[in-house]
Order: structure tokens, then C-alpha cells, then sequence
């Protein structure tokens, strides 16, 4: 980007569209591309197939073909990136050669409006609202589903989907949720504001940071595909041996999860050697703002996670194609060693979802409550403990699985340590509003929303963390409330103060206050009630995924799905203010909260290099208050 | 409040103890007093009568214990609740509204003190959890150990979607699970198909049921009543289906059933 960092904007050199082909490439190339390179793997696979065995079962509802499915998949994914134009930079390295200046400029989506969002933009603010629309349409489609679940769990008894519908949407529920969940914070805010934030021009690799959009992009009409091959019935966790049992929908899962676990290495990756390499004069490690240190811990805790999901899906794969046994007991494999790559991954991936989510409230109770955050020190090393004991944890999902009983007493030890570090996190909101005057915004309301909900999602999970607990409790609707209290009450809490706070520099329009106020207390009202009914019933005895239950359970089922229509009713709300207020919203000020992080000192719209000059840092954000 | 606080340093008393007097006094001090005692209580009241209430009738001992750490975690936590949810509320009252952001608050960077206290205090609730825990699961290996000459064994096995229980001392097989009360019993669980988990719902236990491979768990049922059995692992189409009923009998109703079934007892 040495071209983008001289120049000054008036003396930037214009592309010739006519010339080069990166010109002509988006989003619609991508997926004629794509969608040829599906169909040539599709139907070469399948002749393959039937020239060397004896089957000519057809790919689409067999259970014998899925290097087929899996190949054509896998085939869009790639097709896509090559239409769009991902590999004109690396094609152009192998015969030595690399962008011009002109097509640097061009790919960064200079002056090109709207049309750049649907192309290979490297520009990091372009690839931060691409990630927050597909965030929320992602949220949009698991919580549809998630309204479904609960609508068929309204009444015992009730028909609303079929088995085979129903186990769909819990699995795809949970997946949709938990990459929705996993980029929630650090794609949009992650990308379009943290380089702002620490005073860089850009991402490291702005290539890269359009290929982990596009790449994901490239995964959800493959998640999407599960419907149409007759769904997935394993839930988000897919164990073996049901996996390997499972209908030609398991491929789409299979697929998405290796096309994400792309996109997390390569995200993660650039983000955290921007943050290492990237940070303006003066800003020192202890300068840093909140936000980027727990984005940073987050995605380079993602970085080891993730590969192992897609180890265990590429196993999962081989043993449904090609029978390789890994999983399969009766082969000589072991379901066990499936749940441990599952969960050395799962629980990881739990903090790498909370922890942007509490480092943006960091950020917020500062700036509305006007005094300095509270133990700086204390919320890194909140975070980075959480981070370093996560991946020693993982087996906790395992007490009650019967794989090494004696090991339950070791892992109970570093569950339970957890306890610890996130009580600093407590420490350092609670320390940072006390003898505050709250400025009772909408990213502020968050906080407090926050501090009980993730209490409460806390506390419950000291009790599942202990094994005598976990025996009784391991498994029924008790946990799903409980991770739902931790994801979505803190996480995602967490991350819509994020989208209330950073909205003004994102769209440069306010946010509709009415519609935030009504939806905050819609969401978070009924997401009280609906869990709350689910801690009841899990404690009553009802397992969870379950399609149906015993009139027994019929009142904290009921409880549960009034609360789930507040929230869908309030997230509805919370969609319609985004959509609004992002074309008739008030004109934004370039500082409407009065902040001290540097995204709040360049105007709307940001620059394509953010700074014309890079500012130097002589103290961290957090210099409010009195008596300093 | 504002007030107090800019005159704070120049209104300190002299010695420590009146220092904290006057701490206490402040008012800001005692309201979030008051509303930690408040939310202290709650959830001590929530642990006594929410999981009691709820939970369904306690049946063996392993029950008996998951229901008292849940209770008595809720206790503990209490206090830390408490203390949370007390600052939060004291701040929520004082809150500032409009449209320009509040005055500056006092630039408080740290406490030193509070930070030390506040991870000794979540250590010592940690040693307290782990501890408790330890020695519970201890003393479950310890009685699994101690019982097993004179337990009974149920062979349990889970298929899609139905559970099958196999008594080979009596020589019966059935799909209800039946037990005498006071009798130490041991369930051989495996799977003939993917996995399942064994959960006797009122005997508080519970074990994945895996092809190929038998998983052990144990209790005494130490009172007669009905009980159910559910999968608590996602199986397939009917997951949800896949429950029976049994109970736990006198001796004298076991050996009769047991008898009915065609079996022999000892």
C-alpha cells in the first residue's frame, strides 16, 4: 500500500477501467464462476464415481456419494474467490510480477460508491459494513429459526415441523448462531474501526481482509444448501457416529465449517499482526484501547481453534466417503476422539465470542460515565487468563461422556479457575462506574444489561462446572439456558452497545433512540423471561433438542416461548432502526459521545487512508475525570 | 454527593477509623449498602426455594447431592451478587440523561486494595467450589467402590430409540426400568447404534451411552416412587421420544416383578 500512504488525494492516479480485468470482476462474476467450477466438480465427480464403482446412486438424496457433494461445494467456494478476482494478485507473484499502483487504488475501491461493496475491496472500512449487513442477516435467519423452535415448543404435544425439520433447526440454529456470534464484533468493529483506532491506515493485508469476507460470504449458500439435501441431524456439535449416519445435508455442514475455517485463520491472522505491527507513534502496549487488546485475544485464540473444527469436519468427511473409521467404534475409531477435536475447539470458541463483546462495553462505560477505566491492568489480565485456561477446559463437556472419568476431577479444577479471571472482568466494569453518573444512552443500558446477564449466565455455570452438579444437569435445557446467558446476554449484548456506539461512525447518522430504547427493553426483558423458563425446565428434568416433552413441563416451556416472541418482536425493532436511521437517521457529529480513541477524530465519511497524517499518541484514551 | 467528593480529600478525618465512618456515612456508601443486602438476600431466598421447587423428587443420594450444590453455590455466590449487582444499581440510580454527556467523574485509575481483595475473595469462592466438588466426587468413587459386591447389575442399552434393560443375575430383559430400593446398582451402558445418554431422571445420574464400549455409573435409590428415563444426547429423528418409565420398589415388589418377568431370584 506504499502508493496509498504517499499520495495525497488529489494527486492519486486514475484507473483505466478499460484495460484491466480486475475492473470487470464482483460479486455476480463470482457466482457464475463459482457456480461452473460446482457443476464441472459436480458432474466430474460423478462420473468418476460411476466409472469406478459399481453404484450410480444420484449425489443429491444418496448416502453412498458424498465426495461428490463435497467436491462441488468445496468447488463453489473456490470458484467464487477466483471470479471475484482473489487470485489476480497471487497469479500475478507467480510469473513475477504484482498489482500496479493504479489497480492498488482501484481494488481499494477508490470512488467507486456503492458498487464496491459488492467487490473484491481491500479498503478495511468497506469490508467492516459488508460484515456487519451479513452479521445481521445472519442473526436474522437463526433467530427466525430459533422463533420456530420455540414456536413448536409452545405447547406439549404440538406439530408446528416434523422431526426431521425440527432437528434441522436446532442444528442450523446453532451453527448459523454460533459464526454469526463469532464475528459479531470483530468483523464489523474489528475491521472498520480498530485500524482507525490504533492510528493505522489500513489493515496489514488488506487482500487478505477481503478474501476472509468473501470467503465467508462463499459459506452461506453452502449452509444454505442443508435445507435443500434434506436437512442435518446432529445439532451444531455433529458427533460421530450420528454424523457419519446422516443424510446428504451433512456435506453442506462439513463444507461450511472447512470455508469458515478459512476465513478465521486468515482474519485472525490480519488482525492481529495489525494490531502487533500496525500502531501509530506513542502507542505503546499499555496505550492500547480495550477494544483492540480483547479483539486481538479473541481472534489469536481463534487462530488454534478453528483448524481443529476442520480437522475433525475434513475426518468427518473422509469417514463418510470413504469409510475411513476415524470416529466409527466398529472400525476400530472412537466417537471420543471426535468430541475431544470438537471441544478442544467448542470451548475456546466460547471466549473468542464473549470477549470482544465485554472489551466493547469496556470501551463504552468509560466515555458515558466520564472517569478512566477502572484497572486497565486488571481487564487484560482478565482477558488473557480467560484465554490461557480456556484451552485447558474443553473436557468439561465430556464428564458424563464416560471417556476418562478420572480426569473429570483435573478438568473441574480449571473450570472452575475460570472463575477467576472473569471476576476481574466484574471488577473492572463495576470499578469503572462506581461514583459515576451514567449517561444513560443506549451502549450504555448495554452495560448494565450485561452486568446481570452474565452474572446470572455465571453463576449457573459454576453449578455445570462442578461434576456431581453436571450429573443431574448435564445435557437438559439448564445448559442451553445457561450458554444462551453467557452468548447472547453477554456476547451479543455486548456487541449490540457496540453496533449503538460505533453506528454514528459506521453510517454517520444517529441512531434511532425511540426505536433502541423500545428494542433494548423488548430483547432484553424477554430474554430474561424465555430463559428463566428454560433454567425451570431444565431443572424440572427436560432434556434438551428435544421436539416435544410431558405436559409436565408445559408452563416453563410456555414462559420461555412468551419471552422468545419479546425478543424476536425487539430484534425486529432493533432491524428497522439499523435500516432507518442509516438513510433518514440525524446527521452524526464527528465525536457525538465526546470520546478520546482516535476513530472519533476523522470525519464521516472516513478518508480512504483514514488519516492524512498519522497521529501521535502521548497517553491511553481514558484520561477522563476529575483530579487526574 | 457531587460535593462531597470535591472536598473529599480536604474533609478526610484524621484517623482510620473515622475514615471509614465517614465512608460508610456517605451516602452513595449507604445506598449501595442497603441494595447489596437486598440482593444478597434474594439470592440466598432464589437458592433455597427455586432449585427445591423445581427439581423433581430426590431419590438417590447422587440427587440429593446435585440439589445441595446447587443451593449452596447459590449461597456463596449471593454475596459476590451482591456486590455486582449493588454498584451497578447505585450507578443506575445516579444516572444522567439529555443530551450532553454528564461532568467528569473523579479520575479513579485503580485501587490497589480493592483489586488484591476482590481476586483473593474469588479465589477463595473457587478453592471453596473446587473443593466441595473434589471431595463429593471422591466419595461417589469411594461408595461406587464399596457397594459393588452387593449391587445389583443392569445392563442398559441404548438403540434408535429405545432403551433396553437387561437384569442377567435375575436373567430378564425389559423397557422398563425397574430397582429395589436401598440396593446398591451398577448400569453397564453401551450403545448398539450412535451415541445416547442414560439419564435415570430422578436418581440424578447420567452417562453417554457409546458403540462398542461400556460405560459404568452407580447409585443406591433410597426411596420408592416412579422414575424416568431419558436420552440426553441428540440420537436422531425420535431423540425426543426415546424416554421410559420404571420405579424403584420394596424388595418384596422387585423380587415379585422380577418373578412376573420370568426371571429367578436369588
Amino acid at each position: 500500500m506504499s502508493t496509498l500512504d504517499k499520495a495525497p488525494a488529489s494527486a492519486r492516479p486514475v484507473p483505466n477501467p478499460k484495460r484491466s480485468l480486475i475492473t470487470r470482476l464482483h460479486m455476480g462474476t463470482g457466482v457464475v464462476v463459482g457456480v461452473i467450477f460446482a457443476l464441472a466438480a459436480y458432474y466430474g465427480l460423478h462420473s468418476l464415481y460411476t466409472t469406478y464403482t459399481d453404484k450410480v446412486a444420484d449425489p443429491l438424496s444418496s448416502h453412498d456419494n458424498n465426495i461428490v457433494l463435497l467436491g462441488a461445494m468445496l468447488s463453489w467456494s473456490v470458484g467464487f474467490m477466483v471470479g471475484i478476482g482473489a487470485f489476480i494478485g497471487p497469479w500475478r507473484w507467480l510469473i513475477g510480477k504484482d498489482l500496479t499502483d493504479e489497480e492498488i487504488l482501484y481494488l481499494a475501491g477508490d470512488g467507486q460508491g456503492t458498487k464496491r461493496y459488492f467487490k473484491y475491496c481491500t479498503d478495511h472500512k468497506v469490508v467492516g459494513i459488508q460484515y456487519l449487513v451479513g452479521v445481521m442477516t445472519m442473526l436474522g435467519v437463526g433467530g427466525t429459526m430459533a422463533m420456530m423452535i420455540r414456536t413448536n415448543l409452545a405447547r406439549p404435544g404440538a406439530h408446528f415441523v416434523t422431526p426431521v425439520v425440527y432437528n434441522s433447526l436446532v442444528g442450523l440454529h446453532g451453527i448459523t448462531m454460533i459464526i454469526a456470534m463469532i464475528i459479531v464484533a470483530t468483523g464489523p468493529f474489528g475491521n472498520y474501526i480498530m485500524p482507525i483506532m490504533i492510528g493505522a491506515y489500513d489493515m496489514a493485508f488488506p487482500r487478505l481482509n477481503a478474501l476472509s469476507w468473501w470467503v465467508l460470504f462463499t459459506a452461506i449458500p453452502v449452509l444454505c444448501s442443508a435445507w435443500f439435501l434434506g436437512g442435518i441431524p446432529t445439532g451444531w456439535t455433529a458427533y460421530a457416529p450420528l454424523s457419519t449416519q446422516a443424510g446428504p445435508g451433512m456435506n453442506s455442514f462439513i463444507a461450511t465449517i472447512i470455508i469458515f475455517a478459512v476465513s478465521t485463520a486468515v482474519a485472525g491472522m490480519n488482525i492481529t499482526t495489525t494490531v502487533v505491527a500496525m500502531r501509530t507513534k506513542g502507542m505503546k502496549w499499555n496505550r492500547v484501547p480495550i477494544f483492540v487488546i480483547g479483539a486481538t485475544i479473541s481472534v489469536a485464540l481463534a487462530i488454534p481453534a478453528f483448524p481443529t473444527f476442520m480437522l475433525a469436519m475434513v475426518q468427518t468427511g473422509l469417514d463418510r466417503t470413504f469409510n475411513t473409521g476415524f470416529f466409527d467404534a466398529n472400525m476400530g475409531g472412537s466417537g471420543w476422539l471426535y468430541a475431544n477435536l470438537f471441544w478442544i475447539m467448542g470451548h475456546p470458541e466460547v471466549y473468542v465470542i464473549l470477549i470482544p463483546g465485554v472489551a466493547a462495553l469496556m470501551e463504552i462505560a468509560p466515555v458515558f460515565v466520564r472517569k478512566p477505566l477502572f484497572s486497565y491492568n486488571a481487564a487484560i489480565l482478565g482477558f488473557a487468563g480467560i484465554a490461557g485456561l480456556s484451552v485447558l477446559v474443553w473436557a468439561h463437556h465430556m464428564y458424563l461422556a464416560g471417556w476418562a472419568p478420572s480426569l473429570n476431577g483435573p478438568f473441574m479444577v480449571t473450570t472452575e479457575m475460570i472463575s477467576i479471571p472473569t471476576g476481574l472482568l466484574f471488577l473492572v466494569l463495576i470499578g469503572t462506574i462506581w461514583r459515576g453518573k451514567p449517561w444513560l444512552k443506549l451502549p450504555m443500558l448495554s452495560v448494565f444489561a450485561f452486568i446481570w446477564d452474565f452474572l446470572i449466565g455465571g453463576i449457573t455455570g459454576i453449578y455445570l462446572s462442578d461434576v456431581p452438579a453436571d450429573n443431574y444437569l448435564h445435557g437438559s435445557m439448564f445448559v442451553t439456558a445457561h450458554f444462551h446467558f453467557t452468548l447472547m446476554g453477554a456476547a451479543l449484548t455486548g456487541a449490540i452497545g457496540g453496533l449503538a456506539y460505533w453506528y454514528p461512525k459506521m453510517t454517520g447518522r444517529m441512531l434511532n433512540e425511540r426505536a433502541g430504547y423500545i428494542s433494548f427493553w423488548l430483547v432484553q426483558i424477554g430474554f430474561n423471561v424465555l430463559f428463566f423458563g428454560m433454567f425451570m425446565a431444565g431443572a424440572e428434568g427436560q432434556p434438551r433438542r428435544v421436539i416435544d416433552y410431558a405436559a409436565f413441563y408445559k408452563n416453563s416451556n410456555l414462559v420461555s416461548t412468551i419471552g422468545a416472541y419479546s425478543v424476536g418482536i425487539g430484534m425486529i425493532v432493533l432491524l428497522w432502526a439499523v435500516i432507518h436511521s442509516w438513510n433518514k437517521g440525524k446527521v452524526a457529529p464527528m465525536n457525538p459521545w465526546g470520546a478520546k480513541t482516535l476513530e472519533w477524530t476523522v470525519p464521516y465519511p472516513v478518508p480512504l487512508t483514514n488519516f492524512d497524517e498519522l497521529p501521535i499518541i502521548t497517553s491511553d484514551p481514558y484520561g477522563y475525570g476529575k483530579g487526574k | 454527593m457531587a460535593n462531597h467528593d470535591d472536598h473529599a480529600v480536604e474533609a478526610l478525618p484524621p484517623t482510620p477509623g473515622e475514615r471509614a465512618t465517614g465512608f460508610i456515612k456517605r451516602n452513595d456508601v449507604a445506598r449501595t449498602i442497603g441494595l447489596f443486602v437486598a440482593y444478597t438476600a434474594i439470592f440466598i431466598i432464589l437458592g433455597k426455594y427455586f432449585y427445591p421447587k423445581w427439581m423433581p423428587t430426590i431419590m438417590s443420594k447422587e440427587m440429593k447431592s446435585a440439589e445441595t450444590i446447587m443451593i449452596w453455590f447459590t449461597y456463596i455466590s449471593a454475596p459476590i451478587a451482591g456486590i455486582v449487582l449493588s454498584v451497578a444499581t447505585n450507578s443506575f440510580l445516579n444516572a444522567h440523561r439529555g443530551d450532553t454527556p454528564p461532568p467528569d467523574g473523579p479520575a479513579i485509575r485503580t485501587n490497589g486494595p480493592i483489586v488484591v481483595l476482590w481476586t483473593v475473595g474469588s479465589l477463595l469462592f473457587t478453592i471453596v467450589a473446587i473443593v466441595w466438588g473434589l471431595l463429593e466426587v471422591n466419595s461417589q468413587a469411594v461408595a461406587a467402590a464399596n457397594d459393588a459386591k452387593s449391587a445389583i447389575t443392569v445392563e442398559v442399552t441404548g438403540s434408535q430409540w429405545l432403551w433396553t434393560f437387561n437384569y442377567p443375575a435375575q436373567g430378564i430383559e425389559t423397557h422398563d426400568l425397574n430397582l429395589p430400593v436401598g440396593v446398591p446398582v451398577i448400569f453397564d451402558v453401551k450403545s448398539a447404534d450412535v451415541n445416547h445418554s442414560f439419564w435415570p431422571v430422578q436418581l440424578g445420574i447420567k452417562v453417554d451411552a457409546n458403540a462398542q464400549v461400556t460405560t459404568v455409573i452407580h447409585t443406591t435409590p433410597t426411596m420408592v416412587g416412579a422414575i424416568e428415563v431419558k436420552c440426553a444426547e441428540l440420537c436422531g429423528l425420535y431423540h425426543a421420544y426415546m424416554e421410559t418409565n420404571g420405579a424403584v420398589m420394596s424388595k418384596t415388589d422387585f423380587n415379585a416383578w422380577v418373578t412376573a418377568q420370568g426371571g429367578h431370584t436369588a
